[in-house]
């Protein structure tokens, strides 16, 4: 996925304004020197990177805390400052072009902050207005730069791991490592165009994409799925078959108590390891709750179990509905060891 | 040594048999339910109950072989705390009759005509609704527990039945 986005971002870089290349060369240039400059003072990178990730946040005490630790870099460093956004990743280097563009005007209010820190907490209000402000302007004007915004909670808390983390790479390569490191941390979610960018209906947007994810997975379990679009179908379908599931599990006991008195509960051994072959085949085509499992060459053992079962499937439950018999033989048709529906 | 165990068809094992969480359950279940059933069978031929008290008993062992061979989902906990406020009432709550079913699905036909102009929202709250009733434990949770929930739960339904299936079948032929 960060292939793509990079890529994309590429091919975006083609079709855009020369107003916004000028500034991403610009960004770049920027970065460039914000690279030398850290090299230089390699202490003071792990703070210049929470600053970095903490631009896109709305966190008071943290940016407070960054930049009263930067008063110490002195001035030389103040107008490389905003782009210093950059770099370790991409991500960041989006998040460039929209902070970048905010900061060529009020240079002077970072510079001030960077040498008096008392006045941090009403200049770093006002940072974070603007750039909120600038986006959405940025939104409707530009063709396809991808804004990312971060949420507060995430950010508190973890920042020095993943900063020492991000400091160790180069740029190239933090282009994955730390997004990936941060995007376990951090909810990423990428604003498209016209959309809005405001924490509500991100964070709204990160719900319905978690529902829908769920959603995929229920499909793949569930047979019958895959035809039918829709939450509310998909609903239905996996409503129907849990119940045919727990209607069939009902039988099965009643069967179950009926042959009681003759059970040989002996065969306990055999069947458990009937079982531990089946599913070491069959588990391996099914998807998450998966893990790797060696595939042992027990087709036969295992085909011979199942044929057994099946026509017996097919007689013995009560009525499901045609659809289901169907899938369900092919259930347990192990022919190819897997799961068919 | 693998192959040797293998050419005897007798015994199989998978390398790792606490990983695969598929085959944990099933061991699991197996191993709770048998001596469950050893035990009924026992008291059975020592005392003598009636048919449908006994389909209870079972059925009950059934469910609780279930909820104990899960115990990492949250839908198995409330199965085995309704299990064991109520251990030998009519448990067949946690599956519907089919005439139930036919009521509900009417129930569906007749609502959809209404609510065609209604919001989709409507008709899918309604069915998370009655998913909440399937589920055990399912009132209490919001949409997207229930959503994981749901499909731990079906995984473990599936696997139950094989191995009823698979007990019933060995006892059968």
């Amino acid at each position: 996925m960060l292939e793509g986005l990079v890529s994309q971002e590429s091919l975006s870089l083609n079709s855009m304004d020369m107003s916004v290349l000028e500034r991403l060369k610009w960004v770049q240039q920027q970065q460039q020197q914000l690279q030398q400059v850290v090299s230089q003072s390699s202490n003071n990178s792990p703070e210049l990177l929470q600053i970095l990730q903490f631009h896109g946040s709305n966190n008071d005490e943290l940016l407070q805390s960054s930049f009263s630790q930067f008063q110490m870099l002195g001035s030389g460093f103040g107008p490389n400052y905003n782009m210093g956004f950059g770099p370790p990743h991409e991500a960041m280097d989006e998040c460039i072009s929209r902070t970048s563009s905010c900061h060529m005007e009020p240079v002077d209010t970072i510079e001030v902050l960077l040498k008096t820190g008392e006045e941090n907490r009403a200049i770093a209000l006002k940072n974070k207005r603007k750039p909120e402000v600038k986006t959405r302007g940025e939104e409707k004007t530009e063709k396809k730069i991808k804004i990312e915004a971060e949420t507060e909670s995430s950010m508190k808390g973890r920042l020095n791991m993943r900063n020492t983390e991000a400091s160790s790479d180069t740029s190239k390569e933090t282009s994955k490592g730390a997004s990936e490191i941060q995007k376990l941390d951090y909810i990423h979610v990428r604003a498209r165009r016209g959309q809005a960018t405001d924490r509500h209906s991100l964070a709204e947007r990160a719900r319905r994409e978690k529902i829908s994810k769920k959603m995929k997975y229920l499909q793949d379990i569930v047979p019958g799925c895959n035809k039918v679009t829709g939450k509310a179908g998909m609903l239905d379908e996996i409503i129907n078959y849990v119940q045919c599931l727990q209607r069939q599990v009902e039988f099965l006991s009643m069967k179950l108590a009926v042959l009681n008195p003759e059970l040989e509960l002996a065969v306990e051994d055999v069947s458990v390891k009937q079982f531990q072959a089946y599913f070491t085949n069959v588990v391996a085509s099914k998807q998450t709750i998966m893990v790797d499992v060696p595939l042992f060459p027990l087709d036969q053992q295992g085909s011979l179990d199942l044929s057994a079962i099946n026509p017996n499937q097919t007689t013995s439950i009560e009525a499901p509905s045609a659809s289901w018999e169907t899938q369900s033989q092919s259930l347990y048709n192990t022919s190819s060891l897997g799961f068919q529906y | 040594m693998e192959r040797q165990i293998i050419n005897k068809r007798k015994r199989v094992f998978s390398l790792q048999p606490n990983k695969n969480p598929n085959a944990l359950f099933t061991r699991r279940y197996v191993s709770h339910l048998v001596p469950a059933l050893k035990k009924i069978n026992m008291n059975k031929s020592s005392s003598k109950t009636n048919h449908q008290s006994f389909e209870k008993t079972v059925k009950h062992e059934v469910d609780m072989a279930f909820a104990l061979s899960a115990q990492e989902f949250a839908w198995s906990r409330f199965l085995q705390q309704k299990l064991l406020s109520s251990p030998h009432d009519d448990l067949i709550s946690t599956s519907s009759s089919p005439s139930e079913i036919l009521e509900r699905s009417s129930k569906k036909q007749g609502g959809e005509k209404h609510q065609d102009r209604d919001e989709e929202g409507g008709e899918i709250k309604k069915r998370l609704k009655e998913l909440q009733k399937l589920l055990p434990g399912g009132e209490e949770m919001n949409m997207e527990e229930i959503l994981s929930e749901i499909g731990s739960y079906i995984v473990c339904l599936e696997l139950q039945m094989i191995v009823l299936k698979s007990i019933v079948q060995d006892n059968t032929s």
